[in-house]
C-alpha cells in the first residue's frame, strides 16, 4: 500500500526546495570538488536552522516526531540540488539506532544534539567494497574499539559514529565519539560527501545490541538510509529530466530544436519512465519503514532510484554534447554524486542480492 | 475506504463462485466457438449480479457506480481467467462511444441505443472498433476507407485492418474519409456500421502465435444510411480520439499481462544453471531483482492512481508509464524463462494461457508492444504530452490529404 502526501507534507516539498534553490551555489559547489575535507557549510547551517535534522527524531528529544516520509522529501530537495554535506542521511541512521537501541542515558547525552545539529553523525558499517561484512574486521569489546573503517561517509568531520563491529565472533552495534581517533581525509571525486579512513585504536564506545538482532538493526538502518538516498537519488534525476528537457528545447541543430529528434526526445521520455518508477518506490518505502516488507520495499526504491539516477546523468551529459562535459557547465557535480551515492549506503549487486534474499528465502 | 474493501471482497467472493463454470481450467481445450458461447453465459451471468457497466448510467442498464469500482472489479475479474476478452473492446470503446454520440440530435435514436447497450453488456451483440488500415495505423488519419454522398446517405468502400473481432462483431464504430481535399484531420467522418450488412466482408488473420483474433475488414459500396453517422461531416478525428480516450482508467498488470514474477521465481526454485540452483546465479538474481522492482513501482503508481480518484483527484500522468514498461520487460524475462527451461522451454502449446505460459507469453508480446499504442507512439506522447518536447517532424501538416505524395 503506498500512500498520497498530506498537505504537511507536501509543505515541507515545496518549503525544502524552495529554500535550497534560493541558497545554491554553483561556484562554491565546483571550488569545493578540489578541497579535501570541506564541505558546503551552508547547506548545513541551512538544514540545521529549518530543523530537518531534528526532523525523524522524538519530541521527547527536542525533535519533530515526524520520520522517513518527511525526510525523504527534504532528501529529494536537497538531491535536487546536490547536497552539501551527508549528515541528514547518515544523522538519521546514528539517532534512529540511539532511539531504537540507547539507554535513557545514552538518549539523553545524544539525541538532543543532534536534533540540535549540535552533533555530526557517521555509519561506519562497510568494510573494503562489502557494505555490511559478515565478519566485520573492527573489533569492539564492552566499551573499546579497535581496527579500520575505510572511506566512512562524513567521517572526517562527524563527531560521533554509529560502527558495525565484532564482538566475541558475533556482530555488534556500538557507538563511539570520534574525537579521539585518527582520521585520514579521503581525496575523492565528490569530496563534500567527506570521505575518511577511521582508525579505532582501543577507542572508547558504548555497546548498543549484540548477536542476530545487531545484524538485523544494522541491515533496518541501512535500509533506512538507503530510502533517504533513494529520494535524494530522485531529486537528482528529476533536476537532470529538467535540465535534459530544457536544454532540448532551446539548442537548434539542422534547423529544429534537437528536442524535435527522435533520439533524444524517446531518450528523454524513457528516463521520465525509470524516474516516475523510482519516485513511486521512494514514497512506498518511506511509508512502510518500520512495518512488514519494509526491506523489500527498500530494495525496490534503492535499485530503481539508482538506476534513474544514474541513466539521467549519462544521458543528459550526452544531450549536452560537448557543453556538458565542461568544468563550468557542472554537469559533472550531477555525473560525481551518482557514483557516490550509488555506493554509499551499499551498491547495486548488494541491493539485487538481499532483495532476492527477502523475496525467494534463498542467499546467493 | 472500506465501502472500496467491501465492495473488493463482495466481487472476489462473486468471482471465486463464477471461476469453475467459467474460469481458465473450465476453457481449456474449448474451440473459439464454444469459448465465445461460454463467455457470452457470463457476460448474461455478470449483468444478473450486478457487475457490468460498473461505472455506466443506470437507465443504460449501469450500475451508476464510479471508475473506482470498476477497476477494482476488472482487477479481480483478471486473476481468474474468464472469457471476457471478446467483450472487452466492445464495451471498452464502441458501446461507450455510442451512448454519448449515437443519440441523434435530439436523442431520437436513444430506444434504440438502449436496446443495443443492454445486448451488448449481456453478451448477446459485440462491437468492434473499424479504425487502422494498412495505411494508417499510429498515423490514424493517415486512413483511406472513404465515405461518399449517395442520396440522403452514404457510400462506404475500401479496407480496414487489426479489427479485433470482428468475425463475431454485430455492428462496428468507423472512422472514413469524406473530404480528400483538405488537411488529413479534417475530412474524416464517423459512423456506426452493420457488420451484417451487404458488402461488408471479414477475414481473419492469423498471428504468429496461432490465433486469430484480428481480422480485415472490406467494405464493398456498402450503404450507410445518415443517421449513423456519430459526428458532424469532417468532425470524426476529435470523436476518434474521444473513443481512445473514453477509458482512461483501466485496469493495469504491472507483469505487461504476462506471467507474474512469483511464477518465474518457481521456476527457478527448480532449474539449474550451468549445473547449480539458479536461483544462487547472479545474473538470475539481478533479473528477478530488477524486475521486481520495475514491476513494484508501477504498482505503486497504480495504487496511488486509485487512491487519487477515491479524493477525487486527477491522478498524474506517470498512470501512461505501464504498457510501455511492462510489455516490454514481458518479453524479455518470457525469453530469460524459455532459454533457461533448455529442453522443456522449446514445448510449445499454442493454446497456452499468456500469464501462465512463457512460450504463449513469449510469442505473444509483440503483439503487445504494437496494439493499442506502439512503443514508439507512447513515447512520443510521454516526450510532447507530459515533457513539452516537440512533435515530430510531419511534412504531412496542413497539406491536403490528396496532396500528401503516397
Amino acid at each position: 500500500m503506498s500512500i498520497l502526501y498530506d498537505e504537511g507534507q507536501e509543505a515541507i516539498a515545496n518549503e525544502s526546495a524552495r529554500i535550497l534553490e534560493a541558497r545554491v551555489n554553483k561556484a562554491r559547489q565546483l571550488e569545493l570538488l578540489e578541497m579535501v575535507g570541506e564541505y558546503d557549510e551552508t547547506f548545513w547551517h541551512t538544514a540545521v536552522e529549518q530543523g530537518w535534522t531534528a526532523l525523524a527524531i522524538g519530541e521527547e528529544y527536542g525533535g519533530l516526531g515526524l520520520g522517513l516520509v518527511e525526510l525523504g522529501l527534504v532528501a529529494q530537495a536537497a538531491g535536487a540540488i546536490i547536497s552539501g554535506a551527508p549528515f541528514l542521511t547518515s544523522g538519521y541512521g546514528v539517532a534512529h539506532a540511539i532511539e531504537t537501541l540507547g539507554t535513557d542515558e545514552i538518549r539523553a547525552n545524544w539525541l538532543p544534539g543532534l536534533a540540535a545539529g549540535q552533533f555530526r553523525a557517521a555509519v561506519c558499517f562497510a568494510e573494503n567494497n562489502s557494505p555490511l561484512p559478515m565478519r566485520p574486521l573492527v573489533s569492539s569489546s564492552e566499551d573499546r574499539l579497535s581496527g579500520r573503517k575505510p572511506a566512512v561517509t562524513g567521517g572526517i568531520k562527524a563527531d560521533l559514529a554509529l560502527v558495525y563491529a565484532s564482538i566475541d565472533g558475533g556482530p555488534a552495534l556500538v557507538l563511539a565519539p570520534l574525537d579521539a581517533t585518527r582520521r585520514t581525509a579521503v581525496a575523492s571525486f565528490d569530496n563534500s560527501r567527506l570521505f575518511a579512513d577511521i582508525d579505532f585504536d582501543g577507542t572508547p564506545c558504548h555497546l548498543l545490541v549484540s548477536g542476530e538482532d545487531a545484524r538485523r538493526l544494522a541491515l533496518d538502518v541501512l535500509a533506512r538510509m538507503a530510502v533517504v538516498t533513494a529520494h535524494e537519488q530522485v531529486g537528482g534525476a528529476q533536476t537532470l529530466l529538467t535540465t535534459a528537457r530544457d536544454y532540448a528545447l532551446t539548442r537548434k541543430a539542422f534547423g529544429q530544436p534537437i528536442g524535435a529528434f527522435q533520439s533524444v526526445k524517446h531518450r528523454i521520455a524513457e528516463l521520465y519512465g525509470q524516474l516516475e518508477i523510482a519516485r513511486a518506490n521512494c514514497i512506498n518505502a518511506a511509508s512502510k519503514a518500520g512495518q512488514e516488507g519494509f526491506l523489500v520495499a527498500a530494495a525496490d526504491a534503492r535499485l530503481s532510484a539508482t538506476e534513474a539516477y544514474d541513466t539521467a546523468a549519462r544521458d543528459c551529459v550526452q544531450i549536452h554534447g560537448g557543453i556538458g562535459v565542461t568544468w563550468e557547465q557542472g554537469l559533472h557535480l550531477h555525473m560525481r554524486r551518482t557514483r557516490s551515492l550509488a555506493s554509499e549506503q551499499g551498491n547495486m549487486l548488494f541491493w539485487e542480492d538481499l532483495l532476492v534474499d527477502e523475496l525467494t528465502g534463498v542467499a546467493a | 475506504m472500506s465501502n472500496l474493501d467491501d465492495y473488493r471482497i463482495e466481487a472476489r467472493n462473486w468471482l471465486a463462485s463464477m471461476a469453475g463454470m467459467f474460469g481458465c481450467e473450465a476453457r481449456h481445450g474449448l474451440s473459439h466457438e464454444d469459448d465465445l458461447a461460454l463467455g457470452r453465459e457470463y457476460m448474461r451471468a455478470r449483468h444478473d449480479a450486478g457487475f457490468s457497466g460498473i461505472n455506466w448510467p443506470v437507465e443504460f442498464g449501469g450500475q451508476g457506480l464510479s471508475h473506482i469500482e470498476k477497476v477494482v472489479f476488472e482487477t479481480e475479474e483478471m486473476q481468474f481467467g474468464m472469457p471476457v476478452g471478446y467483450f472487452g473492446i466492445s464495451l471498452g470503446m464502441p458501446v461507450p462511444i455510442l451512448m454519448r454520440y449515437g443519440l441523434g440530435e435530439n436523442g431520437e435514436h436513444l430506444p434504440w441505443v438502449k436496446e443495443r447497450v443492454l445486448r451488448a453488456l449481456r453478451g448477446e451483440e459485440i462491437w468492434c472498433q473499424l479504425f487502422s488500415e494498412p495505411a494508417g495505423g499510429s498515423d490514424l488519419a493517415g486512413l483511406r476507407t472513404r465515405a461518399e454522398t449517395d442520396g440522403n446517405g452514404w457510400r462506404l468502400n475500401g479496407q480496414k485492418l487489426w479489427t479485433s473481432w470482428a468475425q463475431y462483431s454485430d455492428y462496428g464504430v468507423i472512422i472514413a474519409r469524406t473530404d480528400p481535399t483538405v488537411a488529413k484531420h479534417n475530412g474524416l467522418t464517423y459512423f456506426w456500421v452493420d457488420m451484417k450488412a451487404a458488402g461488408v466482408e471479414v477475414r481473419p488473420i492469423k498471428l504468429a502465435g496461432g490465433d486469430s483474433h484480428v481480422n480485415e475488414v472490406f467494405f464493398d459500396d456498402v450503404r450507410l444510411e445518415d443517421s449513423q453517422r456519430m459526428s458532424p461531416v469532417g468532425g470524426g478525428f476529435a470523436v476518434a480520439m474521444a473513443t481512445l480516450m473514453i477509458e482512461r482508467y483501466v485496469a493495469t498488470d504491472s507483469g505487461g499481462f504476462g506471467p507474474h514474477l512469483d511464477l518465474f521465481i518457481d521456476l527457478m526454485r527448480r532449474l539449474e544453471v550451468n549445473e547449480r540452483p539458479a536461483l544462487g546465479d547472479g545474473r538470475v538474481r539481478s533479473a528477478i531483482a530488477r524486475n521486481h522492482a520495475m514491476r513494484a513501482g508501477l504498482d505503486s503508481i497504480t495504487t496511488r492512481a486509485m487512491l487519487m480518484l477515491q479524493a477525487g483527484m486527477e491522478p498524474g500522468p506517470e498512470g501512461a508509464l505501464n504498457k510501455l514498461v511492462s510489455v516490454r520487460s514481458r518479453q524479455k524475462l518470457s525469453e530469460l524463462a524459455i532459454d533457461l527451461m533448455g529442453a522443456d522451454g522449446l514445448q510449445f502449446d499454442p493454446s497456452a494461457s499468456q500469464k501462465q505460459d512463457w512460450g504463449s507469453s513469449w510469442i505473444n508480446s509483440p503483439t503487445g508492444r504494437i496494439a493499442g499504442g506502439a512503443d514508439e507512439m507512447l513515447l512520443n506522447t510521454i516526450a510532447e504530452r507530459i515533457l513539452g518536447l516537440p512533435q515530430d517532424h510531419r511534412p504531412d501538416k496542413g497539406v491536403a490529404f490528396n496532396q500528401i505524395p503516397a
